[in-house]
Order: structure tokens, then C-alpha cells, then sequence
């Protein structure tokens, strides 16, 4: 029977975690997708039919010979029948995943290999130089690739080159480009490509500032219902609970027309006004200063203070747990808001982190690789603040879910 | 000064900080809440469009068309679909995890913020990922298939057979962390004594649940329901990000289908009705939800 308990809770743990682990791993794959990844890109094991293997390696000279041995077709590098080297097509390839080239050889005496890139505005770049020993045996190389050093456009490589110098000749087979794996390059790609670095400014400040307004605001609120006596106060407190049950969708179109008429459109006033301060802030932070002695206040007005005074220097520093609470709810609520934000903006360097997301796959060709790298950057914040505050988020919901 | 005046001056003042410290809530509420639902009001009932200032009374006549519209009525349906589907869905797993959690078991809270982890991870992030996992050669496509398994060609989402189905399950697994939370809370606050008579008495685990656990539950069932339900009447982010109601709109729902008419085809006037509708859905929801809780207490 416990045995039985265990997997299912295991089972469901495994369930509930798996898509999360999912987008981590498939974000530091290079290509392909987590199950299926691209590590080694073959360039050319010239296996294809001549006709084929034209359209994707060219000769640099005059011809291209190919050579036929023992069922392994490879190709032949001869400067005396003015073959000098290979060009191998790549589209219009970002480099920057690359870790090494490996590819077999057998040179007939010493010979100089010379490797090049060369991209779509047609620059040349070497990037390795190898001195070839005369052998009878194939040997396999492995070039280091440092995509930073080199100088030409790295996104946009169309060809790979190799060329010798010297008399002999050359055979080369197996022609394979290696991607680095796991690779961060993904990340920077996202965020270079499109405005992630901006997106995560744009969340942080709406987040941060809405964190401090409802902090500062619901409490001050919050202060008055506790410890004030005025007309209709249940009246409005009531008013207060019913607000939180109202779908934003109902607000947003009037909402929309306001903020156009104050110009506030593409604005962080926009998407922080609104949330400023919230019912469910009010709420909790009333039931704490309710349960905090009475006796506290009465001793800090015979000393003289102000209301103020009170609510600053007496019950704010004692309101920790409550004040952690609504922050960090605040934060989480806001950070992943996507109504409001998609509504209230519609420049490209006002959007939030989850408008960016959201809009960057439904404009973009995107690869799974590079969509989970911009999940990651959008959800990360979140699951590292649920990490540290775990307990406070679950003693958050369960203030507000079990006493309202 | 005569003291009378003075206490006076004093009360106006006591009214005064009052009125500052209340104040923010007070502006918030009035911009943010009164005048949008009142303004609502009047904007559902003219043919505004949202991208002139021009605004003519048209009456009750966008109600009408909303009734007339299929693919609101569509939307209408598929939303209750989901309601009627992921909510009872979503509570029977939810509570058995809770019952599994509370059984007595080692690691609780691991497996409590484990569970709890999709629910604070943003709805965009989550769909993103099973966009990937419903893809036609993503994950779910590969167990299938290594089970024996014919799975379609396209997308799950892609289908209309199966997109609704495919963003409930999706729906489901991401909201149930947070209810079983709930649960578990719910589970502890009741009173031991009458487990231990139960068990002395014999009864087997089957018949302590059915007979004491579930009627003392009630009114947390009935709270995990009603708020489970309100959320499921607004669901909006993942039809956004995954299908944008298509295909041959089998997921709109509302408030999907309020956001194309209101911010695609700018017809506020109309965009307005809609959200009154899901207003009053939602109103009714909640008063249906009091009346059973205070019927409960009774």
C-alpha cells in the first residue's frame, strides 16, 4: 500500500515537472529538438550521386574528381590537374553553435591545407592551416573552431573552403561540422535577434514598481480599515472583496480608451496605474494589522505620534510576513499578466517579457531550440522566486483563498 | 480658543487623514472599477468602433447580434465545454493528490512544491512547451508511437478533433498544484477525534473517506469549484498563444473571441457587449457560490 502511494506521488511528480525540465534541456540543445538533437552536421561524405553532391560541393578549378574505393566514394585534391580545393555549400548558416571540424585525410606527399569561411558578402576568412604528413593511411583531423576570433559575418556563412598548396594529392572524405552541445548560444541569439534584454527591462520595472505601490498603497489602505472609525467603512470593505471577483476583461475596454485619451498608451504608466493598488493587497493586510495589539498604537500616540508616525514606525516594521506575502504575490501576478500588458501596448520596446514570447513565436520561424531558450528567459525569474519563496507563496494563496 | 472648537478641528482632522489614507484605493476604485463598468455599459449599447472618437447609440442591438453570432455562440459553447470538462477534471485529481499527500508521508512539501511548480510558471511559458510537446514529432507523438500507437500527422492542436481537447489536458495539468494546495490545507484543518473513532469502529479507508472526509470537505470542494470555475470562464492566454481560436475557430472561447472582435476588428461597441455577457456569467457564478457556501454553513 505505501509502496503503491510512492509511485503514484512520484508519478504525478514526474508528470508535473517533466514539461518544465523539457524546456531547460531543449534550450541548451544546438539543433533538432531534446529527443532528436543535431550534434554532428554532415557537410559531405560525397556518397550522394554525382549530380546531387554538385549542388552542394563545388570544385575551386577546373574539375572535380571523385575517386571510388573499396564501396567508399571520396573526393581528390590534385593542383597538377588544377583541382585545388572544395567548396562546400551552406545556405546562409549561423556559425556561432559550431565547436570543430573533423574530416578524414590522406595526403600523398607534404602538403598545406588551408580552411576558410566565406559568407554571403562574399569575404574569405582562414581559419585554420594545417601542414599535411605524406601517409597511405587515413587519418582523421579535428579543427577547433573559436567562431569569436574570426572577423567575417558569422550568422550568414555560405561556404566552407578548403584549399591546398603544394605538389601531391589530397583525398578527403567524411566532412562533418560538430555543434557544441550543451550550448548558451541559443539564449544570445534570442536575445540579440529580438528585444529579450528589452522585454526583461520593461517586466522588471512594471513588476518592481507595482511590488513597491501595492506594498506601500494596500497598506496605507489597509491601515485605515484596521484602525480607523469612519462612516460605510464595512460598506466599502465589502465593496473592497466584491472588486476582486470582477473579470479584468470587463474593465479593459474603457480602460483602453482612458489611457489612449491620456496619451499613457506604450507607457509603464499604463500597465503600472492599474495594478497599483489591488483588492486582495487591502484584504490581507487588513486581517494582519487587525491581529497586532492595539495597546502598540495607543503607547506610540501618548508619545505623541501621528497616524502617520503610527503606520510607518510601529506597524509597517512589524508587518513583515504579510508585507513578504503580498510582495512577492504582486510580483508573480504581475510578471506573468498577459491581458492587460498585450492591450495596453503595441510597440515592440514597451512589450513584457510574456507579450515578447508569446508575439516572438507567432512572427518568427522559430526552432524548438531557440523558443525554449526564450521560454526559459521569460519563466526562469518566476521558478527561481518560487525556489527561495516557496513557502511563502503557498502561505500566500492560503491567506487569500481560506479566509475569504 | 474655546475647547469646544477645538475638538471639532480635531474630528475634522481625524476625517481628513482618513480620507488620505484611504484615498488611493478610493482613486483606484473609482478609475480603474466604477468608471469602467459603468462606462462599459454605455459603450456596449453604441457602435464604437475604437480607432475614431465616433460613437452612435445603437441600443440593445449588439445583445441581440451577440445571440444571432455564431461564432460568439460557438465560443459561448466551448467555453462551457472547458468549464463542464477541466473543472470536475481538475478537482477529483487535485483532492487525490491532497488524500496522497496527507496519508501520512515523508517528503510532503517536496512533493507539494513539486506539484505547485506549473502554477506560478506563466501561462505563455507553459503553452510554449506544449506547443512543443503536441507538436506532430514532438514528444507525446514519439511515446505514442513507441507504445504502438497511430498518432496523427499534424499538430494535436492543429486538428479539429483535438485542439480543445488537447489545451483542456494542458489546462488541467498546469491548474491542479494549486487546488491540491488547497486541499491539503483543507485536509488538515479537520478534526482527528472522529478518524480515531472510525477506527476503531472498523472502518476501512474507502468508508473514512466517503463517509467523514468527503461531507466535512464540502465547503472547500465547493470553494476550489466555484473560484476553479471563474477562472475557467476567462480563459483566454493559451488560446491566444497556441491556436488563436482556430482551427475553424473549434477553441474560441469569450474572452478570446472578445479580444478579436474588441483589439483585431475594432468593434468595441460590440467587444463590449460580449464582456457584459461574461459579466453576467461570472456574476452568477459567484452568487450561485454564496448561496450554496451560506446554505452549507447553515
Amino acid at each position: 500500500m505505501k509502496l503503491l502511494v510512492y509511485s503514484l506521488l512520484v508519478l504525478f511528480l514526474v508528470i508535473s515537472l517533466f514539461p518544465t525540465f523539457l524546456m531547460f534541456s531543449t534550450a541548451f540543445v544546438p539543433e533538432g529538438d531534446l529527443f532528436n538533437r543535431t550534434i554532428e552536421k554532415i557537410v559531405s561524405d560525397f556518397e550522394a550521386p554525382r549530380t546531387v553532391l554538385l549542388t552542394r560541393v563545388r570544385p575551386i578549378g577546373k574539375a572535380f574528381e571523385l575517386v571510388r574505393e573499396e564501396q567508399n566514394n571520396f573526393a581528390r585534391l590534385d593542383p597538377s590537374r588544377e583541382v585545388k580545393g572544395l567548396a562546400f555549400s551552406m545556405g546562409s548558416s549561423d556559425i556561432n553553435r559550431i565547436s570543430h571540424l573533423i574530416f578524414k585525410v590522406r595526403a600523398s606527399s607534404a602538403l598545406k591545407l588551408s580552411l576558410c569561411f566565406k559568407d554571403i558578402k562574399e569575404n574569405v576568412e582562414e581559419f585554420a592551416r594545417l601542414l599535411m604528413e605524406p601517409s597511405s593511411q587515413w587519418k582523421t583531423l579535428r579543427v577547433n573552431i573559436d567562431v569569436k576570433k574570426l572577423k567575417l559575418d558569422v550568422l550568414h556563412v555560405s561556404q566552407l573552403r578548403m584549399t591546398i598548396e603544394g605538389d601531391g594529392t589530397l583525398d578527403i572524405d567524411d566532412v562533418t561540422l560538430v555543434n557544441r552541445y550543451p550550448t548558451f548560444y541559443n539564449f544570445v541569439k534570442v536575445l540579440r535577434e529580438d528585444y529579450f534584454g528589452r522585454y526583461l527591462l520593461n517586466s522588471t520595472v512594471v513588476s518592481v514598481c507595482s511590488v513597491l505601490g501595492n506594498l506601500f498603497f494596500c497598506s496605507l489602505v489597509a491601515y485605515a480599515f484596521a484602525r480607523k472609525h469612519f462612516r460605510m467603512k464595512e460598506l466599502f470593505f465589502s465593496i473592497v472583496l466584491a472588486t476582486m471577483m470582477i473579470p479584468p476583461q470587463v474593465t479593459i475596454i474603457p480602460t483602453f480608451i482612458l489611457m489612449r485619451k491620456l496619451n499613457l498608451i506604450n507607457t509603464y504608466w499604463a500597465l503600472i496605474l492599474p495594478n497599483l493598488v489591488t483588492p486582495f493587497g487591502i484584504f490581507l493586510m487588513r486581517q494582519y494589522f487587525e491581529q497586532l495589539p492595539l495597546e502598540l498604537d495607543q503607547a506610540a500616540k501618548i508619545d505623541g505620534a501621528g497616524d502617520f508616525r503610527i503606520f510607518w514606525n510601529v506597524l509597517l516594521p512589524l508587518s513583515k510576513p504579510a508585507l513578504s506575502v503580498l510582495g512577492i504575490n504582486t510580483f508573480v501576478l504581475t510578471w506573468n499578466d498577459v491581458f492587460y500588458p498585450l492591450i495596453l501596448t503595441t510597440s515592440r520596446e514597451m512589450r513584457t517579457v510574456q507579450i515578447g514570447l508569446a508575439l516572438y513565436q507567432k512572427l518568427n520561424v522559430f526552432t524548438w531550440p531557440t523558443l525554449m531558450a526564450a521560454s526559459t528567459i521569460a519563466g526562469l525569474p518566476i521558478i527561481v522566486v518560487f525556489l527561495i519563496f516557496e513557502k511563502r507563496i503557498i502561505s500566500g494563496i492560503l491567506e487569500g483563498a481560506i479566509k475569504s | 480658543m474655546p475647547p469646544v472648537l477645538r475638538g471639532e478641528n480635531v474630528r475634522k482632522r481625524e476625517k481628513i487623514t482618513t480620507f488620505v489614507f484611504i484615498l488611493p484605493w478610493l482613486l483606484s476604485f473609482c478609475i480603474f472599477v466604477l468608471y469602467p463598468i459603468v462606462f462599459s455599459i454605455y459603450v456596449s449599447l453604441t457602435d464604437y468602433s475604437g480607432l475614431t472618437w465616433n460613437m452612435n447609440f445603437v441600443g440593445l442591438s449588439n445583445y441581440i447580434r451577440a445571440f444571432k453570432d455564431r461564432v460568439f455562440l460557438k465560443a459561448l459553447s466551448n467555453t462551457f465545454l472547458f468549464v463542464l470538462i477541466t473543472v470536475p477534471a481538475t478537482t477529483v485529481i487535485s483532492l487525490f493528490l491532497a488524500v496522497l499527500l496527507t496519508s501520512g508521508i515523508r517528503f510532503k512539501r517536496l512533493f507539494q512544491a513539486g506539484y505547485f511548480l506549473p502554477s506560478v510558471i506563466s501561462m505563455v511559458v507553459i503553452s510554449m512547451v506544449w506547443l512543443y510537446i503536441y507538436s506532430a514529432t514532438g514528444p507525446l507523438n514519439m511515446l505514442l508511437r513507441s507504445l504502438g500507437i497511430d498518432v496523427p500527422a499534424r499538430s494535436w492542436l492543429a486538428s479539429e478533433k483535438t485542439a480543445l481537447g488537447s489545451i483542456m489536458v494542458m489546462d488541467v495539468w498546469s491548474a491542479v498544484g494549486y487546488y491540491t494546495v488547497l486541499f491539503v490545507a483543507g485536509l488538515q484543518s479537520l478534526p482527528l477525534q472522529l478518524y480515531e473513532a472510525a477506527k476503531i469502529d472498523g472502518a476501512t479507508k474507502w468508508q473514512i473517506f466517503k463517509s467523514i472526509t468527503l461531507p466535512l470537505l464540502k465547503p472547500t470542494i465547493l470553494f476550489v469549484v466555484s473560484i476553479n470555475s471563474i477562472r475557467s470562464f476567462q480563459i483566454f492566454t493559451e488560446i491566444f498563444t497556441l491556436t488563436g481560436g482556430g482551427p475553424a475557430n473549434s477553441t474560441q472561447t469569450i474572452v478570446h473571441y472578445l479580444y478579436d472582435v474588441s483589439f483585431r476588428k475594432f468593434e468595441m461597441g460590440y467587444g463590449s457587449a460580449i464582456a457584459y455577457v461574461l459579466f453576467f456569467i461570472v456574476m452568477a457564478m459567484t452568487v450561485l457560490q454564496r448561496k450554496i457556501l451560506k446554505g452549507e454553513q447553515l
